[in-house]
């Protein structure tokens, strides 16, 4: 099997060759190729370069085109603040918290910011891997693009006090999001990911997330499906317990959860659904090989009896991670071959 | 709501923690109308009010948005207590807290912050991006009690065990220090050299109202 029959094999709770890997490496990818954060940031070829080379060197299922949180709302005005190894953050928001969103237009993903950058990594990392592995794009999810549009403060805030005007930016922010995936998808990605941190309970209770961001994240991946995406996958970090039986109705394939969540607990909750995750991310960086494999061995074999899973990291790998202990991850994959659901 | 709580003050612990600032903003300016002095609005209002919270935020429970509206209408009965910035209890205990440099997210060092003036601390705030050594000089002129140091991303972890050295540096190593935030939440108060790590700001404010309390 390769990458891309391995993950979608999972999706479909069918047996695999070996347990599918799919670590977030992002950043990563960057400082593996001695390349500065900033330049792969900014730069489509680079990006899918960087993001090949790591595949070689781990030999993972998926790469991911993915940037940072900030893409859509740099395309739609907002003034971002680089360093050279950091991830960027929004140094003048492109809305204030009253603003009317109609004053934005939708971004055209050919032209503004970052997004033609991104859609040139997608396409290469498909011209150049086709469908040997899962070619992943990445947008944000409509809670956190709220939140990047104004800022997270005033966008609690706002959410509390005008409720009627907050769904208006969240209405705005999943117009974005479509537009922006569907153009993944026709550049060549089998699915856009989205990333929706803000959408957390660490962040807005539960019953917020279902009122509110629920409707919109349906919205998303349905429009997503409908223009070609081969699943759908959700990826929300955080303790997400309350929330993730939710993820089946938002129509995810795919729901990643993160160290805060047990293996058990989220088979509880998604007992149909593909799951993704859930290594601490820190490990990556401060834990011995030996420690990683464990752990990682460990989750492995707590699905092997259901299937449904992809072997990950619960948040982003971080960029200053040690090769040694990824490779101790997706040895954990390969040492009970054949995986069987 | 609490029965031993003083009737007056009942409309006021009621909008704190349904984070109606407005409310609490017009609860507080009858009861200061109505000659209730502001160290009881202060003790049995305001720190009451967090008591209740702390009790409701659990891990499993506790999220930005709820405790930033309880947050904002805290900040705004403080600031009408004392329009001039004078602390509500300055003989408590003073912390100093931070985002260390390298790290520009202060969203929750912003959320601890209101959590322990609403308890009634004096809080130094330094900002984001801050030098260890601007954390070292603050906590020698204002005499704290502990530092506190918030962290999102995990490269900002290099910067928070130099603290301690560098307290210690200044004859400082009676200071104690909390850990807290997404990356450093992950790590342990051995590997990061720091004395505990809060996993909420609540959890943070227990830990530091026992080491105030064990030392008074």
């Amino acid at each position: 099997m390769n990458g891309l029959e391995r993950v979608m094999a999972a999706v479909r709770f069918q047996p695999t060759d070996r347990l599918p890997v799919v670590p977030q490496l992002f950043g990563h990818a960057a400082v593996l190729a001695g390349i500065k954060l900033v330049d792969y940031l900014h730069d489509g070829a680079l990006l899918a370069r960087c993001q090949l080379s790591a595949e070689a060197r781990y030999g993972h299922d998926a790469v991911f085109a993915f940037m940072d949180l900030s893409v859509e709302t740099e395309a739609v005005g907002s003034t971002l603040l680089y360093r050279d190894e950091l991830y960027p953050d929004v140094a003048k928001y492109a809305l204030r918290p009253g603003d009317d969103p109609a004053r934005l237009r939708i971004p055209e993903p050919r032209q503004d910011g970052r997004m033609p950058e991104l859609l040139h990594a997608v396409s290469l990392l498909r011209q150049e891997a086709g469908n040997r592995l899962l070619i992943a794009g990445s947008v944000v999810g409509p809670m956190t693009l709220a939140t990047q549009l104004v800022g997270i403060e005033d966008a609690l805030y706002f959410a509390a006090d005008d409720p009627d005007g907050f769904e208006r930016l969240l209405d705005y922010a999943t117009d974005v999001i479509i537009t922006f995936g569907k153009a993944q998808l026709q550049a060549g990605a089998h699915v856009p990911v989205v990333f929706d941190p803000s959408a957390s309970p660490a962040v807005v209770p539960a019953a917020f997330f279902r009122e509110f961001l629920l409707p919109r994240l349906k919205k998303v991946l349905s429009a997503f499906r409908q223009n070609g995406a081969i699943t759908t996958w959700l990826n929300i970090a955080g303790p997400t317990a309350p929330i993730l039986p939710l993820h089946a109705e938002a129509g995810a394939e795919i729901a990643n959860f993160d160290y805060y969540v047990s293996a058990t607990e989220a088979q509880r909750c998604l007992p149909h659904t593909c799951l993704d995750g859930n290594l601490k991310s820190l490990d990556f960086v401060e834990a011995t090989p030996e420690q990683v494999f464990k752990t990682a061995a460990a989750l492995r074999d707590s699905f092997a009896g259901r299937g449904g899973f992809l072997l990950s990291s619960g948040c982003e790998i971080p960029p200053e991670s040690k090769p040694e202990n990824i490779e101790a991850m997706i040895a954990a994959c390969s040492t009970v071959p054949p995986w069987q659901s | 709501m609490s029965e031993d709580l003083a009737p007056e003050l009942k409309p006021l612990m009621a909008a704190l923690l349904d984070g109606d600032h407005t409310s609490a903003l017009r609860e507080t300016q009858a009861l200061l109308a109505s000659g209730l002095p502001r160290e009881r609005i202060v003790t049995e209002g305001l720190e009451a009010a967090m008591s209740r919270l702390d009790e409701k935020c659990t891990v499993e429970g506790f999220n930005l948005l709820e405790i930033m509206l309880v947050g904002r209408a805290v900040s705004a009965v403080v600031n009408e207590l004392y329009p001039g910035g004078e602390p509500p209890t300055a003989g408590k205990a003073t912390f100093i807290i931070a985002t260390l440099e390298g790290d520009v997210h202060d969203l929750g060092k912003n959320v601890t912050k209101m959590v322990l003036i609403g308890k009634g601390y004096r809080v130094v705030d330094l900002g984001k991006d801050c030098p260890v050594q601007t954390v070292v000089e603050a906590a020698a002129r204002e005499n704290a009690r502990a530092v506190l140091v918030s962290g999102l991303i995990t490269s900002v972890i290099r910067e928070v065990r130099k603290v301690r050295p560098a307290l210690a540096a200044r004859g400082l190593e009676h200071i104690t220090i909390v850990a807290g935030g997404a990356a450093l939440k992950q790590a342990t108060p051995e590997a990061l050299d720091v004395d505990y790590v809060a996993e909420t700001a609540f959890d943070g404010a227990r830990f530091l109202d026992d080491l105030v309390g064990d030392a008074q």
